[in-house]
């Protein structure tokens, strides 16, 4: 049984370390893209008030 | 107390504090409407999607937990982290209640429920999803406070006679509130992508010098030794059956309604977005047990019971105290500050929203409030929940296995709102009476368990039953009172319009 725990806390880690650079690059662009909406959405309601 | 926290490291705390301050704040300009605050206007994407959530869902106090569960138990407290990645993949790939919620366009729970069952439910749902997340967030705090002093090396004795612990922790909330209040859920997902790279940075770093310093072998033979076999095999452990069947209700229930991670998905872009978040952090959920489970069963390892002293909470701090090198020491306290902020703030956030959208619905009925006024509204709930963790998280003395107390206040509400949910999507003669019956009896256990566990004269026969029996009582109860109750109600009432 102990194999099993040391096959999933090895797979943590790397899981972990991959999920945590990928998500870091790719979720920095969707702040960028969710900023920019809700800027345009900004301003669109000012134009039609 | 020995310890490796130098001014390096507090540099460390500092800068990460600074920064987290100017991405909160920098956002705020963003917040034009209601929906901007509580549910950044629905714009997030997939990847800030996962790194929200799983900031969210780690915190200090996740860390202790867990951490405890490690070292009380073993490999097999990681149990409930394996159910939940099970839960969440299960509800990810199927989109089971997930999907029709996020379709409904909702900001809360409460709010799809008012369309089935009536205002009356959506109220009083509100009023349990708040009373059972408030309290259950109300020990976040001090075991937060609990775990930096520990780490940074005080002394349990002297702060409990100081008031370190006090300030430290008005401090961390009030820079939190700053943000969150100002800025809502779009300072809540900025500063969650922060602290999550943070966090995750940190948590990796020490569990690696974990393998490398000490080893797998002696980790495995300290469970052995003060296990056995339980400690590998959750089954075999005292209640094992108990604990495994609390959890997964608890697990299944949490990824279905615990509004902190439900509002990811009603944030979410689709509902496409909204199932793939769920998919892609499901095994984080096995992560953030075990990673920390490690470090419990480290120190069970590594240090003697007069270091751990009365308290196994403290077992883990206690051990990377004396653990971590200068430098690390810094960017561990830094990261589980970032862990502890984006916790703080999502939950506080999640909780006033259903306060104004829920709670105060009844208000709002005559004449809608303008945008600029229920944004105002918002940040003085949000500012009223910091108030309220600043004094209950001082004065109510814990008692037992910390993630059993969460366990047990989180089913306050988990039970009935699950009930109430699938009942609310996939069952068609589900009405306002089953629902009334299922947050009535849902609450009625845990809470009774709670009181009877802190009454002198009843402590012992709630030890007795214990936190499994009543939890998964309540799940039973809950059911079997929205089946009875809306099955009455069919057959004792006539239809007339509307009808709930």
């Amino acid at each position: 049984m102990s194999y099993f725990w040391l096959l999933l806390a090895i797979f943590c880690i790397v899981w972990y370390s991959t999920m945590t650079f990928y998500v870091g690059v790719r979720g920095f662009f969707d702040i960028k893209e969710m900023l920019l909406a809700l800027k345009s959405d900004e301003t669109s309601s000012i134009k039609e008030e | 107390m020995f310890t490796h926290f130098t001014f390096l490291d507090a540099g460390i705390v500092g800068f990460y504090l600074l920064l987290t301050i100017i991405a909160g704040l920098a956002v705020r300009k963003y917040v034009g409407k209601v929906e901007h605050y509580l549910v950044a206007g629905r714009e997030m994407n997939l990847y800030l999607g996962i790194a929200s959530l799983a900031a969210t869902e780690f915190g200090i106090v996740t860390c202790m937990y867990t951490a405890q569960n490690g070292f009380k138990m073993g490999f097999a407290g990681a149990t409930p982290g394996i159910l939940q990645t099970i839960a969440m993949l299960v509800v990810g790939i199927t989109g089971f209640c997930i999907k029709p919620l996020r379709d409904a366009g909702v900001m809360t729970i409460p709010e799809l429920f008012e369309k089935r069952f009536g205002p009356t439910i959506r109220w009083l749902a509100g009023v349990v999803i708040v009373l059972g997340g408030l309290l259950n967030m109300g020990v976040f705090l001090r075991t937060g406070g609990e775990f930096l002093l520990l780490t940074a090396g005080f002394d349990p004795q002297a702060f409990a006679q100081s008031y370190h612990l006090e300030i430290m922790m008005t401090i961390l909330l009030v820079i939190v509130a700053l943000y969150t209040v100002l800025g809502g859920m779009l300072s809540v997902l900025v500063t969650d992508f922060l602290q999550f790279i943070i966090m995750s940075l940190s948590m990796l770093v020490v569990t690696v010098l974990i393998f490398a310093k000490i080893g797998w072998t002696p980790l495995v033979e300290a469970v052995q030794k003060h296990h056995g076999p339980a400690g590998f095999n959750p089954f075999l452990m005292e209640r094992g059956w108990e604990f495994v069947l609390f959890n997964l209700c608890l697990q299944f229930a949490v990824v279905l309604t615990w509004q902190a991670v439900i509002q990811r998905i009603l944030s979410a872009k689709s509902t496409k977005t909204g199932k793939q978040i769920y998919m892609h952090t499901s095994f984080f959920f096995t992560a953030r047990f075990l990673i920390p489970g490690l470090w419990g069963i480290a120190a069970l390892a590594t240090l003697a019971p007069e270091q751990i002293g009365g308290n196994t909470l403290y077992a883990m701090p206690k051990f990377l105290s004396t653990f971590l090198p200068t430098g690390l020491m810094g960017i561990l306290i830094a990261g589980m500050l970032a862990a502890d902020m984006s916790t703080d703030s999502a939950y506080m956030l999640t909780w006033g929203g259903v306060i104004y959208n829920d709670i105060l619905a009844p208000f709002r009925r005559k004449k809608q409030w303008s945008e600029k006024k229920g944004v105002l509204i918002n940040r003085f709930i949000v500012g009223c929940i910091g108030m309220f963790l600043l004094f209950y998280g001082l004065w109510y003395p814990l008692k037992g296995n910390l993630w059993d107390y969460l366990g047990v206040t989180g089913t306050i509400y988990l039970s009935s709102m699950s009930v109430l949910l699938i009942a609310c999507c996939y069952w068609k003669d589900a009405n306002n009476w089953g629902a009334m019956g299922a947050i009535i009896l849902g609450a009625l256990f845990p809470i009774g368990f709670l009181v009877l566990q802190q009454l002198p004269a009843t402590a012992e026969w709630a030890q007795h039953v214990g936190p499994y029996k009543s939890g998964i009582a309540s799940y039973i109860a809950s059911g079997t009172a929205m089946i009875i109750g809306s099955l009455l109600k069919k057959f004792l009432v006539k239809k007339k319009e509307p009808s709930y």
